[in-house]
């Protein structure tokens, strides 16, 4: 086990925090829960691939950065107009 | 040797940042306050990871794909905190612009 899968590891207590956040709230604490869930999944999946030594595995964090930005963005437009 | 040393440094800060910027969301009970913690992960946890892949990663293509991420995800955030917090004053005060004017007072 190198020092980047136990900087996975460590991150990954981070989700925790955020999964409290996601399940206790309001609907926009739930969003910021769900941002900040994103963000720490991205940073502990380019961890994983750098332990790993798969440089394919990068794609994800990056398509998961991508994809949860638009997320991200069609739960706050939704949350502001119909919710 | 000192390579080593600095990739687990930068990457401690990176993890200590993380975690603990997570139980700053889960503290504040205001979503405006909640929403200031998704800023230290985005812009300094990934620096410190990306900076960490420069020293101990050999492929310049991970290093790049690396970069690109650190980029999105720092750009990105900000427009996201906006949209969120746009969106929980709308729910808020029903409104976007606000109506209210505020004023500079210079003492």
């Amino acid at each position: 086990m190198n020092a980047w899968l136990v900087a996975a590891a460590g991150m990954s207590l981070s989700l925790i925090p955020c999964a409290v956040v996601c399940l206790r709230g309001g609907p926009v604490a739930r969003l910021v829960g769900l941002e900040m869930t994103s963000v720490c999944n991205s940073l502990v999946l380019l961890l994983l691939a750098e332990g790993f030594q798969r440089t394919l595995f990068y794609d994800v964090a990056l398509s998961l950065a991508l994809l949860s930005f638009g997320g991200g963005l069609v739960f706050a437009r939704f949350l502001e107009r119909w919710l | 040797m000192i390579a080593r040393i600095a990739i687990d440094v930068l990457l401690g800060i990176a993890v200590v940042v993380t975690v603990l910027s997570a139980v700053g969301v889960a503290v504040m009970r205001d979503p405006y306050q909640k929403l200031h913690y998704i800023a230290p992960p985005a812009s300094l946890g990934v620096v410190c990871v990306v900076a960490a892949l420069f020293i101990g990663e050999a492929q310049k293509l991970a290093v790049g794909k690396a970069v690109l991420i650190a980029l999105l995800l720092f750009f990105m955030n900000a427009v996201i905190t906006h949209a969120t917090a746009r969106a929980h004053y709308v729910r808020e005060k029903g409104v976007w612009p606000p109506k209210e004017e505020f004023e500079v007072v210079d003492k």
